[in-house]
């Protein structure tokens, strides 16, 4: 059991406005801190026409606020040995800041103020806007992330926040500008649906004290409602064959919708990836294809199952002439765990290293923030951690197989092949 | 012998065999970290086993005597650990981070595999197939075609020539008894360091170290590589197009070895054009995204001609490159970004950089160190890498240099490095653009 001060015991404070502060000790030894701003501003309900705006707004926020331009703000974090960095996932946006304890409290009006009070310069929003053309490029023209781009295409209908990567179309970049950037910042960004997760050796309620200082009621928009998930598309067991010319090895992505993360079922199918792909060297996948055959240097497995929806991918990059094989085994394994392949001690022996791991994750601080992130993002009771491990040991292997028929659904699968012909 | 690193206390052994070990332990930390260091690497390959080194690092997760097949997979990550290798030019370093009570687990293992793992005819050749894929997998990214001709072009008799993945060809030519001859060679407590940190206890931890590494014998050849690339005497340069995005261009100059008394100040040149403070950074190869302050971003990326810049100057054993990367905006011709990368390089090495510039840098760089040793995996990374390449004391000499040299210091290394003729250029244009 953790004591009082693990990682792994989160609490929690909630403003007068509603926003929620999620609180964790930082490992032993730790003399770093680490805040999180998650909002839910992530691309997955961005219009097609603005395709690529959450990206930009998520790249602005750590390019100048307040009285500081991009490169002053740099030196200040720079000074004192943090970084701010901003990421952005279909559900949600955040801006996180690292740094020394010891100077957390210079620190932490560089991240209020970056939340509040972005530039928004118009040459900072020509840079992104061009890093993102880069990125469209290399998105269309990359085997491995040209294959995820199409997988998605293939599994979700318009419409569904899933279908598209985040990175939008030339046209859709340049039709965002400073006000659309306004806007989202406004309705979304500064929204109740807005928390804060702190790993540092403040109470929560110091904490809060410091933000809701700098932050006042700014975080009062209406929290969005969620998407409509439109029905799933019966998938095709022909693969989508993507000519790249010029590259070596063809990557091959298979994959499907899958499970909310709320759903009862969550820690088997958890289980059932893991077993199949997930728990890398330990997996079916790594023996199978990789040690056992020599197929493919890397291939695993990935379950993504958010508020709204789930998937799950299956790759492998291979040599152009054996993609074929490669990808029945990949169906093949699928189908096996469906069957009730799966015996006691594989189980015992992936569920031990999953929960083990979690051990790892509190070596220093950026790992362990990142679990009271998922906490946050996924909506999770804050007790989740330390009641994980009996939930996962409560799953039998005629439940994981059971699970995955549901999690890894082959019918509506789609499979893409991307490389040299 | 005891040394101290980033406040992290360490101890050092030595056992009979001729293997060295360090002991870091860290009172209460969660995890324990287990690293051999062997001094083998690319630069100990020569034409035709190109590629033997990364080799045999797959190798070493195929089996040993006490742990078949699978099972040092199966014993480290079935109590939640981590395990992984990576092979450099310099040397091939094993990894494992466990909960802290299985210490002894990935010792046993390492032990086990020094001088025991399996190398069989089947196994040799199954692992081709994977190591020819790896290799495959890199050559999809244009940065790895581009940094592969690079240093191809810039040297010609020294191994650095060469990439760690090896040439295709060496990798489909050579045989399981020529791997394994290599494997005996290099491998062994002579060649090798052991680093171990995290919450242990260090009697107990150095009894087990004396007592399962000390049956291992003493073999092990850490032999000098004896090739000196000749001085460059003309700028060489290469187009090359492939598949990918925008043009771009990577260029180098021939660099000082970590030993050298002017790595510091590469080291320094490096912070001030590019912005990563890499060795004294928190990340284990300190890449932590753009730098808007850094003379390459502010003068490339902030003015609209490329969309990245960086520069990197990564210490070895032997003299090195200096590089910089740099890749264009979308509609901007690469000649006009490389013009503008002349012009700011000309006027660094020409006026140098600013007082304040230098102590902005250096400030960054004693802050970057601060957190540098928080968590066990990183501490042992640090400890292993700075010792394998030059002995205890590296990070604290380069530290102390970093602390004292001049403006006018750097301005010179700056001419002394970016001479034109020392100059090698890939200029790399996608198919089509």
């Amino acid at each position: 059991m953790p004591g009082v001060e693990s990682p792994l015991l989160l609490d929690s404070v909630t403003w007068d406005g509603g926003i929620e502060l999620i609180r964790q000790s930082p490992p032993v030894g730790a003399a770093s801190f680490s805040i999180t701003f998650l909002a839910p501003a992530g691309w997955g309900q961005e219009p097609a026409a603005q395709g690529g705006r959450s990206r930009l707004l998520s790249a602005l926020l750590t390019s100048g606020a307040g009285r500081w331009n991009r490169a002053e703000l740099a030196r200040r974090l720079d000074a004192l040995g943090a970084t701010l960095h901003s990421d952005v996932s279909p559900e949600n946006l955040s801006v996180t800041l690292w740094g020394p304890e010891a100077h957390r409290d210079r620190l932490i009006p560089l991240l209020t103020e970056s939340i509040l009070h972005p530039r928004f310069e118009p040459l900072e929003l020509a840079r992104v806007r061009r890093e993102l053309t880069e990125r469209q490029m290399r998105e269309l023209r990359q085997p491995a992330s040209r294959a995820e781009k199409e997988l998605f295409h293939r599994i979700f209908s318009r419409g569904h926040p899933l279908r598209e990567t985040g990175f939008g179309s030339p046209a859709s970049l340049a039709r965002v500008d400073r006000a659309a950037l306004r806007r989202e910042l406004a309705t979304r960004v500064h929204s109740r649906g807005s928390r804060f997760i702190a790993t540092t050796r403040l109470s929560a309620e110091e904490v809060s004290r410091r933000l809701s200082r700098a932050l006042g009621d700014v975080l009062e928009a209406d929290l969005p409602p969620p998407p409509e998930i439109p029905p799933r598309a019966r998938g095709s067991e022909t693969p989508q064959r993507v000519e790249l010319p010029g590259n070596s090895q063809s990557e091959i992505r298979l994959g499907g919708p899958s499970l909310v993360r709320s759903d009862p079922e969550y820690p088997a199918a958890y289980l059932a990836n893991e077993v199949l792909g997930g728990r890398s060297l330990l997996s079916r996948l790594f023996q199978r294809i990789r040690e056992r055959r020599g197929l493919a240097y890397h291939t695993g497995s990935e379950l993504a199952s958010g508020l709204w929806d789930g998937c799950w991918v299956v790759e492998a990059g291979t040599a152009p002439a054996q993609s074929g094989r490669v990808l029945s085994l990949l169906h093949r394994e699928i189908r096996q765990l469906g069957k009730g392949t799966l015996g006691r001690a594989e189980l015992h022996r992936i569920r031990e290293s999953a929960l083990g791991s979690i051990e790892l994750e509190l070596e220093d601080t950026a790992s362990a923030h990142g679990l009271a992130v998922e906490v946050a993002e996924s909506a999770l009771p804050l007790q989740h951690w330390t009641d994980w491990p009996a939930q996962l040991r409560a799953v039998s292997p005629a439940a994981v197989s059971s699970a995955s028929l549901r999690a890894l659904d082959l019918e509506f699968a789609s499979s893409v092949i991307a490389g040299p012909k | 012998m005891q040394a101290h690193n980033g406040g992290v206390h360490v101890e050092q052994l030595r056992l009979g065999n001729g293997l060295t070990a360090l002991l870091a332990p860290m009172p209460g930390a969660p995890t324990a970290s287990v690293w051999v260091w062997y001094r083998v690497g690319s630069k100990n390959e020569w034409p035709g086993m190109t590629g033997a080194s990364h080799w045999v690092e797959h190798m070493l997760f195929n089996g040993s005597p006490k742990y078949p097949k699978g099972a040092m997979d199966r014993a480290i990550m079935g109590v939640g650990g981590y395990l992984n290798a990576f092979t450099d030019v310099d040397f091939t370093a094993y990894l494992s981070t466990v909960p802290a009570s299985y210490v002894t687990l990935p010792l046993d293992i390492e032990a086990d595999r020094m001088s025991r793992a399996t190398m069989n005819q089947s196994e040799v050749h199954r692992e081709r197939k994977v190591v020819l894929s790896e290799r495959e997998g890199a050559e999809n990214w244009p940065e790895f075609r581009a940094e592969e001709e690079l240093w191809a072009l810039a040297y010609r008799r020294h191994p650095y020539r060469w990439d760690p993945l090896g040439y295709p060809e060496d990798i489909r030519a050579l045989d399981a008894p020529r791997l394994a001859e290599y494997y005996r060679r290099f491998y062994g407590p002579r060649n090798a360091l052991v680093v171990v940190s995290g919450g242990f206890d260090r009697a107990a931890i150095a009894r087990f170290i004396r007592s399962r590494f000390s049956r291992v014998p003493a073999t092990g050849e850490d032999p000098t590589v004896r090739e000196v690339e000749p001085v460059q005497t003309g700028a060489r340069q290469t187009d090359m197009t492939g598949p990918g995005t925008t043009p771009f261009l990577a260029t180098g100059w021939a660099a000082p070895s970590v030993t050298e008394p002017t790595a510091a100040h590469a080291m320094l040149l490096d912070v001030l054009l590019g912005g990563e403070t890499r060795l004294f950074s928190t990340s284990s190869w300190g890449s932590r995204g753009d730098h808007p302050s850094s003379r390459l971003y502010r003068r490339l990326v902030a003015t609209g001609l490329a969309v990245r810049a960086s520069s990197a100057f990564g210490p070895r054993v032997h003299p090195g490159l200096f590089t910089i990367h740099a890749q264009c905006a979308a509609g901007v011709p690469l000649g006009k970004l490389e013009a503008a990368l002349d012009r700011e390089l000309e006027r660094f090495a020409h006026d140098g950089p600013t007082r304040l510039e230098l102590d902005e840098v250096r400030e960054k760089i004693e802050q970057s160190t601060r957190l540098a040793y928080e968590g066990a995996t990183r501490a042992a990374f640090r400890l292993g890498y700075f010792h394998t390449l030059a002995g205890a004391g590296l990070e604290e000499r380069l530290l102390r240099q970093v602390r004292r040299i001049r403006p006018e210091a750097v301005r010179e290394a700056a001419r002394a490095i970016f001479h034109p003729a020392r100059r090698v250029t890939v200029r790399y244009t996608p198919q089509g653009s």
